[in-house]
């Protein structure tokens, strides 16, 4: 009778097995989850000495050790889903891996030794096995689409998907026909034989596999389009994914990606944007990390609770469309006055317009972001304490967005407080954040603790426009002191409007930014005057 | 111990070509016998559709390439023969002291025979008609074509061979004695290029005896 170490033993083999069986399958025919084994290959990655990677455990194997693994590999056509004469999807492989308890009326148990050397044995065993399996996943026909499938830049009309269940389902007599069979040897365990076998098509000449004439996929809700809803959440896994660069952020047309993800996809308005940035310690795992965490992204994709204990996925790009690239970037956010503040959600709202200036430094906390390529380009800002004092290169055109975004989702209350935060600035304080020219949240609080910085349009011109403009920034301008908040501000949003207009018109006609207190001093008595 | 040996079938193959059966073979081989941690690493066969697998150990590429070089050598100045290369993993064990020294004594336990046919290229016909130049030289590309194609289906044939051969045989394999890549040590022997074919045989009829088996020519 075995030990109970040795039953753990072999009960941690055969799940091990099953979990790399299926790594192994899924890594050779789901085109961009070739993984590569990262250095040094982990604890996990050790086991039957063959380093493949880590599968995320979304796609491993979840059944009792005893429950079959079944992995069917699909060819899928990409098409119009609607199109009846499109062709069904086919299954092409069928891989069955299971642990077969001996049968009750089989002849005597044979002899297993109880000096822990069983286990031993079987371990050896299954290393060949999983290098045999290894091997034929090579020199079986599916592998020449999957090749086709990840070295193409050009969309095909089939796409390689794949389907986990504990179960087997039986092929209709025509698919029977189609299939071969190719059975491993099996291994004794101390719980039965570990069975490997293969169902697969010889030819697969039947599939017209050629490139796709369909345009590419457009993705119609990426971050910032009208289509997108601001409002929706970070999934809960996002730290992961944030921590894992997405390999194929733009996959090559016609390759789709995993399947459909069940989380919804992040914005720079969210309230805690930086919750899921991978610098933040709030979020996943660290920045080194990314290699080795790069499976788990894919398992983020899968759909891992199906009817019937299935699980599907797809190479599909139609799932991917639904988690663009830049829902995984911490795109820059505002600096967190609280999580909820109006403050802090004008932050998130104008973050993503840039203010382009002569020297587009910046600093931004995601350096190591993968996706800042893909961001639209940051406010660049200078380095410099008072970033703002600089009016090369300033883009008034986003300057009025950013303020006509501000006003628009500003109310009275709003604006009274961005009324104080205006006088702080004008006296000096912190940078004028509504007019944010720099997407990095951080950087602007490293601005808002900045002493030294001067309200940009704090200009002393005396044109009536400008002193209109001015007014109203006069009126913003002294906050901390309530007496000086402007009855415009509970005007109608009339009046608002006109108020913009002036502000937009003072800031054409400002001066270059680089001016000493003295110009604050100067505005400030002329809002008073107004 | 027993000692298990696969004869692998026959390949016939062209001077050109030898390096890359060889090189699928030898190291679809050691991929099953070296079981110590390994990094799969895919290698397209350049002349055929096959991808097989290797270790990603530069030694063990670096020491199989010397070998196959070693029996081209022997192909160029013995052309248009049938020849073997065998791969041997052997446990060394009992260090007899002898009179000349301590004597390492190896028992081999599997033994491969990669069996070749080597051809020389057919030369195109020549013929001083134009036309019938061309047609013969389309011909003769054709029939190369088809001559690759089917040697490329031969290959993965004997891949699918030694798959079934790994998996059928596994009683036999020692236990594992070290960490490393290669964990059994091996050698392979090819044709010596100052020997004849015979002192190939003799080295041959050599290890047989020390197994104590006949060798299986099955």
């Amino acid at each position: 009778m075995a030990t109970p170490s040795e039953s753990d033993r072999t009960e941690q083999i055969i799940t091990l097995f099953l979990h790399k069986a299926q790594h192994a399958v899924l890594a050779s025919r789901i085109p961009h989850l070739n993984l590569s084994a990262p250095r040094p290959a982990s604890a996990r990655d050790r086991w039957f000495h063959l380093a493949l990677g880590d599968l995320p455990a979304q796609i491993g194997h979840h059944g009792a050790v005893m429950d079959p693994l079944v992995v069917d590999i699909l060819l899928t056509p990409r098409g119009d889903a609607d199109d009846p004469a499109g062709s069904p999807e086919a299954v092409v492989e069928r891989w069955t891996a299971q642990c077969v308890p001996p049968s009750p009326w089989s002849a005597a148990a044979p002899h297993h030794p109880h000096d822990g050397s069983w286990h031993r044995k079987t371990y050896k065993k299954s290393i060949i096995l999983l290098r045999s399996l290894y091997a034929l996943l090579r020199l079986l026909p599916a592998h020449r689409i999957f090749r086709l499938l990840c070295s193409s830049s050009q969309p095909y009309n089939y796409d390689l998907s794949y389907r986990i269940s504990s179960f087997v389902a039986p092929f209709s007599r025509a698919e029977d026909a189609e299939l071969k069979q190719y059975s491993f040897a099996p291994v004794e365990t101390l719980f039965g034989q570990l069975v490997v076998s293969v169902q697969y098509r010889p030819s697969l000449a039947n599939f017209n596999l050629e490139v796709s004439s369909m345009p590419p996929m457009i993705i119609t809700d990426y971050v910032g389009s009208p289509a997108a809803d601001p409002m929706r959440p970070f999934p809960s896994s996002l730290p992961e994914r944030v921590s894992r660069p997405i390999m194929h952020q733009y996959p090559p047309t016609g390759i789709r990606t995993s399947a459909t993800p069940s989380f919804d996809r992040p914005h720079s308005w969210n309230s805690t944007p930086l919750a899921h940035h991978p610098l933040s310690s709030a979020s996943g795992p660290p920045v080194s990390e990314i290699g080795f965490l790069l499976p788990e992204h894919y398992g983020h994709l899968v759909p891992n609770q199906r009817p019937l204990g299935e699980t599907k996925g797809s190479s599909g790009y139609n799932e991917l469309k639904l988690s663009p690239p830049l829902s995984t970037s911490a795109s820059p956010s505002p600096p967190t006055r609280g999580g909820d503040s109006p403050q802090s959600r004008f932050h998130l709202e104008t973050a993503p317009v840039s203010i382009p200036t002569g020297k587009s430094q910046h600093r931004s906390p995601n350096l190591s972001d993968p996706f800042k390529s893909l961001l639209p380009p940051p406010s660049p800002r200078s380095t410099r304490a008072d970033p703002f004092r600089k009016s090369e290169g300033l883009n008034l055109g986003d300057v009025y967005s950013n303020f006509h975004i501000y006003a628009a989702h500003k109310g009275l209350k709003d604006g009274r407080d961005d009324s104080g935060r205006f006088s702080a600035l004008s006296s000096g304080g912190s940078p004028r954040y509504g007019f944010s020219r720099s997407s990095s949240r951080l950087s602007i609080q490293d601005d808002l603790d900045d002493g030294d910085f001067s309200y940009p349009f704090a200009v002393d011109d005396v044109d009536t426009s400008d002193s209109q403009a001015r007014s109203f920034d006069g009126r913003e301008a002294p906050e901390d002191t309530s007496s000086h908040k402007s009855p415009e501000y509970g005007s109608s949003h009339k009046s608002r409007e006109a108020e913009v207009g002036i502000l937009v018109h003072m800031l054409k006609t400002a001066a270059p930014l680089r001016q000493g207190q003295g110009s604050l001093q100067s505005s400030e008595s002329n809002a008073e005057v107004i | 111990m027993n000692c298990e040996t696969c004869q692998l079938k026959e390949l016939v193959v062209e001077p050109p070509e030898i390096r890359e059966v060889l090189r699928s073979i030898l190291h679809t081989i050691l991929f099953h016998r070296a079981l110590g941690l390994v990094r799969p690493k895919d290698v397209e066969c350049e002349l055929f559709d096959i991808i097989y697998v290797q270790c990603e150990d530069h030694e063990l590429e670096k020491k199989i390439d010397e070998k196959i070089n070693q029996f081209i050598g022997w192909v160029e100045k013995h052309p248009n023969r049938k020849s073997q290369v065998c791969i041997s993993f052997y446990e060394v064990k009992n260090k007899h002291a002898t009179w000349f020294g301590n004597k390492i004594e190896r028992f081999y336990w599997e033994q491969w025979y990669i069996n070749l046919h080597i051809v020389s290229p057919k030369p195109h016909g020549k013929s001083h008609n134009t036309k019938a130049h061309v047609v013969t030289g389309e011909n003769a590309f054709e029939e190369s074509n088809s001559r690759c194609a089917a040697l490329g289906s031969s290959l993965r044939e004997v891949l699918l061979q030694i798959i079934n051969f790994v998996n059928e045989k596994k009683d036999h394999i020692p236990p594992l004695q070290n960490s490393e890549i290669v964990s059994f040590p091996y050698e392979i022997s090819t044709p010596s290029s100052s020997d004849s074919s015979f002192g190939w045989h003799a080295d041959v009829l050599k290890r047989m005896l020390q197994t104590g088996h006949p060798s299986m020519l099955s």
